[in-house]
C-alpha cells in the first residue's frame, strides 16, 4: 500500500512537472553566464537589468538598433532583480570573483554612490569614452560622477510628478491648474476641502519611508548630507519643514499611510484616494487601471515655500548603466554611447510601449515625446517630464543614502507617534554617523 | 452540547489557514487590478495570465531546474542523513554524543553568515551556476539527522543483532532491514527536505549567476522586480510553484504525521 502511495506521490508531481514544462517550450540551454568578454575578439555584451517590459526591453531594443552598424555583436540580456544585483555585487566584490561581473549592469541611481565609494573595483570610469554628459540633467549625472570621473550612463528619468484624478477634482470644483506652480500650504489647504467634499484623499503613502520628504527636500535643493558626504540631518531647517508638511499631511488626512507598497499601488488603482507623487516610473502603475483612462493628469510637486530654492521640481529614483570592471570597455562604451547616449531613433522606439522617458535631454525634442497621451487626457506627458527633470536641483545624495533615508524614516515614525521634532532627528543623525564609522 | 464552542473554533481557525490558499487560487484567475481590490470570486483571466507568465518568463525551464535541485537534494539528502542517523544510534562511541552536539549547534548558525566563504569555495571550483553548487550544501541537514537518530532509538536493536547472527553485512542490515522499516520517517523527511530546497532562494540566487539555471522561486522575484507588478500573473507563478509541494505533501501526508511522531510499523 505504501509503495503504491510513493509511486502515487513522485507520478503526481512528475506529471505537474513535465506538463508545466511543456507549455513552458522548452528549457533554458543558452549560455547566458555572468562572464563579461574580458577578452577583446569577444562581440557579446553581456548586460543584467529588472524589468522586462522596462529596461530589459529597452535594452533588447538598444541592441537591435546597435547591431543596424554593427551586426557581429550580440547583446544578452539576463534578467536580474535590482535586489539580487545589489547581493551579487556584493557577493563578487567581497570574494574578488570579478570574472563573474557582466559587461554591463544597471544601477538604481540611489545606490550608486554607496557602491562605487565601497566597491569601485567594480567599476570602469567612462568619462574619455566620448559619450557627451553634458546631454543629461547635470542633477542625474551627479549620481554617478565622483571626483570628476563618469562611471554610469543615465538611462530612466526620475523626475517627480504630481498626478491626480481629474474626475475627482472636478467633483469639489478643482482643475489640475489649481494644483500647478503651486506651494504646499497651498495643497493642503485645496486637499482638505477635497477630503471634505469627496471623502476622498489626494495622497497615499507607504507608512515608515521617507520617499516624499526626500523629494521635498530636494525640491529645495536640500540633501541628508553635505558636499562632503557628512550627514545633516540635525539643524537642517529644508528637513524639518519637510518633516511639518508631511505631518500635516498626515494628521489632516490628506495623505493615508499605508502599509506596503503594494497596498499603496492599490490605492489608486481602486480610487481610494484622487492621486499620487512620485517619480514619473509611477504612471505605469496609474496606467494598469484601465477603466480611469483619460481621468487623469499630471502636473509638477508643489513647493516648500520660504526654504533654500524653493522649486517645483524634485526626483525620486531613476537609474544608469554601468560599464564593469570586466567589460570589453571599448565596446560596452561604444555601444551605450550609440543607444542611449546618442540615437533618437531609440528613444521613439521605446517610448510608446514601455513608457520609458529619457534622461537624454535631445531626445525630448522628438515629436513622439510631444504626442498627447489619450491615458492622461491628452496631455504630452513624456514631454512635461522631460521638462520637470531638466529642472531639478542637484543634491548631493552621499554614499550613506541609504542609511540616511532609513534613519529618517524611523524619526518620521517618531515624531507621528508624538516625539520632538528636534530630538528625533539628532538620533536619526547619530544612526547615520555610527553606520558610517 | 459542549461540543460547540470547540466546533465553531476549530472551523474558524480551519477557514483562516484556508483562506490565504483560496486566495491565492481564485487571484490567479483575476486581473491585477481585481487582484488590488481583493476580488473574492474567480475571475477569467487564468488563460490570459498563463499566456503573459509564459511571454515573461522561462517558466518550463525554471519548474525543470527546481524539480532538479529538488529531487537530487531529497535523495541525496535522504541517503546520507539515513546512514549519519542510523550510526549515530545503532553504533556505540563515547564521543558520538559530543559530535551531534557539534552537529546541532551548527543548525544554530545562520546560513547568511557562511553565505560568502562558501560562495568563494564554489567559486575556487569553478562550480558556480551548477546544479552541483545548489545541491551539495543542502546534503547534510542536523536537524533530519536527528529525526533519523530519535526513530532509530525505536528500530529493535535485536534485529540488527540477529541479522548480524545471521552473516549479513552492515550495508545489508541498513538497506534490507532499516530502510523499509523506517519508511514513514523517510516520508516525513522527504517531506520537509523537498519543501525546503523547492522553496530555497538566497543561496541558488547568489550561486546561480546564469539565468539558465533559474528556478521557480526567482522567477516569482523577477515578477516583483519591475516598475510596474501584474498581481494575477504573481499570484500564478506562487500557486504553480506552491503545486509540486503540495501534491507531495497530500499524498504523503498519513505516513508523514506517522514518521513525525516517530510510529515504525
Amino acid at each position: 500500500m505504501r509503495k503504491k502511495m510513493t509511486l502515487a506521490s513522485v507520478a503526481g508531481v512528475a506529471t505537474i512537472t513535465l506538463a508545466l514544462a511543456a507549455c513552458g517550450g522548452g528549457s533554458g540551454s543558452n549560455d547566458g553566464g555572468g562572464g563579461g568578454g574580458d577578452d577583446g575578439d569577444d562581440q557579446t555584451l553581456t548586460v543584467w537589468a529588472w524589468d522586462p517590459a522596462f529596461n530589459v526591453y529597452a535594452m533588447n531594443e538598444a541592441a537591435t538598433i546597435y547591431a543596424q552598424d554593427n551586426p557581429d555583436v550580440t547583446v544578452e540580456v539576463i534578467e536580474t532583480p535590482w535586489e539580487d544585483i545589489q547581493t551579487k555585487l556584493t557577493t563578487l566584490a567581497q570574494t574578488g570573483e570579478l570574472e563573474e561581473l557582466p559587461d554591463i549592469f544597471l544601477m538604481q541611481n540611489n545606490a550608486f554612490q554607496k557602491n562605487l565609494i565601497n566597491y569601485p573595483e567594480l567599476f570602469t570610469a567612462i568619462t574619455d569614452s566620448g559619450i557627451d554628459f553634458a546631454e543629461f540633467p547635470e542633477s542625474v549625472v551627479a549620481f554617478s560622477t565622483t571626483e570628476g570621473d563618469n562611471y554610469g550612463v543615465p538611462f530612466d528619468n526620475g523626475a517627480a510628478v504630481t498626478a491626480l484624478r481629474t474626475d475627482i477634482l472636478a467633483e469639489a470644483g478643482y482643475t489640475i491648474e489649481d494644483f500647478t506652480d503651486i506651494t504646499w500650504d497651498e495643497f493642503i489647504a485645496n486637499g482638505e476641502d477635497i477630503l471634505a467634499q469627496t471623502g476622498k484623499p489626494l495622497l497615499s503613502g507607504t507608512a515608515g519611508e521617507s520617499d516624499l520628504i526626500t523629494m521635498i527636500l530636494q525640491s529645495t535643493g536640500g540633501s541628508l548630507f553635505d558636499a562632503d558626504g557628512n550627514p545633516t540631518i540635525t539643524d537642517n531647517d529644508a528637513l524639518l519643514q519637510a518633516i511639518d508638511v508631511y505631518t500635516r499631511l498626515v494628521e489632516s488626512g490628506v495623505l493615508v499611510e499605508v502599509n506596503s507598497w503594494d497596498e499603496y499601488i492599490g490605492t489608486f488603482v481602486n480610487s481610494n484616494v484622487a492621486g499620487t507623487i512620485n517619480g514619473v516610473w509611477i504612471l505605469g502603475s496609474i496606467q494598469t487601471a484601465a477603466d480611469q483612462s483619460g481621468l487623469w493628469n499630471i502636473t509638477n510637486l508643489p513647493s516648500l515655500d520660504g526654504v533654500g530654492e524653493a522649486t517645483n521640481y524634485s526626483a525620486n529614483g531613476g537609474s544608469s548603466w554601468v560599464v564593469s570592471s570586466n567589460a570589453n570597455t571599448e565596446l560596452a562604451a561604444d555601444f551605450l554611447g550609440a543607444t542611449f547616449a546618442g540615437s533618437t531613433e531609440f528613444y521613439d522606439t521605446i517610448l510608446p510601449s514601455s513608457g520609458a522617458i529619457a534622461n537624454w535631454i535631445p531626445a525630448s525634442e522628438s515629436d513622439v515625446y510631444a504626442e498627447p497621451h489619450p491615458f492622461f487626457a491628452d496631455q504630452p506627458v513624456f514631454q512635461l517630464a522631460v521638462e520637470f527633470g531638466a529642472q531639478v536641483p542637484s543634491v548631493n545624495t552621499g554614499a550613506y543614502y541609504y542609511e540616511g533615508r532609513d534613519a529618517v524614516s524611523a524619526a518620521i515614525t517618531n515624531i507621528l507617534n508624538g516625539a520632538d521634532p528636534e530630538s528625533a532627528l539628532a538620533e536619526a543623525q547619530a544612526t547615520v554617523e555610527f553606520a558610517m564609522q | 452540547m459542549r461540543s460547540v464552542p470547540s466546533l465553531v473554533f476549530l472551523t474558524v481557525a480551519a477557514l483562516a489557514s484556508v483562506f490565504p490558499l483560496y486566495f491565492m487560487v481564485v487571484s490567479a484567475t483575476n486581473t491585477s487590478q481585481d487582484v488590488l481590490g481583493s476580488r473574492l470570486l474567480p475571475g477569467g483571466q487564468l488563460v490570459e495570465n498563463l499566456n503573459k507568465l509564459l511571454a515573461a518568463q522561462d517558466l518550463g525551464a525554471a519548474m525543470w531546474n527546481s524539480t532538479l535541485n529538488a529531487v537530487g537534494t531529497t535523495a541525496l539528502s535522504l541517503l546520507v542523513c539515513s546512514i549519519a542517523g542510523y550510526g549515530f544510534e545503532v553504533f556505540h562511541s563515547r564521543n558520538k554524543d559530543r559530535l551531534m552536539g557539534v552537529l546541532l549547534l551548527a543548525m544554530m548558525i545562520p546560513f547568511a553568515a557562511t553565505m560568502i566563504p562558501l560562495f568563494r569555495m564554489f567559486a575556487d571550483f569553478g562550480l558556480t551556476s551548477t546544479t552541483i553548487a545548489v545541491i551539495l550544501p543542502a546534503i547534510s541537514v542536523p536537524f533530519i539527522i536527528l529525526l533519523f537518530r530519535q526513530a532509530a532509538r525505536s528500530f529493535p536493536h535485536e534485529i540488527v543483532e540477529a541479522a548480524r547472527i545471521d552473516g549479513l553485512r552492515e550495508l545489508g542490515i541498513f538497506l534490507r532491514i532499516f530502510i523499509p522499516t523506517m519508511r514513514s520517517t523517510y516520508a516525513a523527511a522527504a517531506v520537509v527536505i523537498f519543501m525546503t530546497a523547492w522553496n530555497n532562494f538566497l543561496w541558488p540566487k547568489v550561486i546561480l549567476i546564469n539565468e539558465a539555471f533559474q528556478t521557480m522561486p526567482m522567477l516569482i522575484s523577477n515578477l516583483t522586480s519591475g516598475y510596474v507588478t501584474d498581481y494575477g500573473v504573481l499570484m500564478l507563478a506562487v500557486l504553480l510553484t506552491s503545486l509540486p509541494t503540495m501534491v507531495l505533501f497530500l499524498v504523503l501526508q498519513r505516513a508523514f504525521a506517522q514518521g513525525i511522531t516517530g510510529a515504525i510499523k
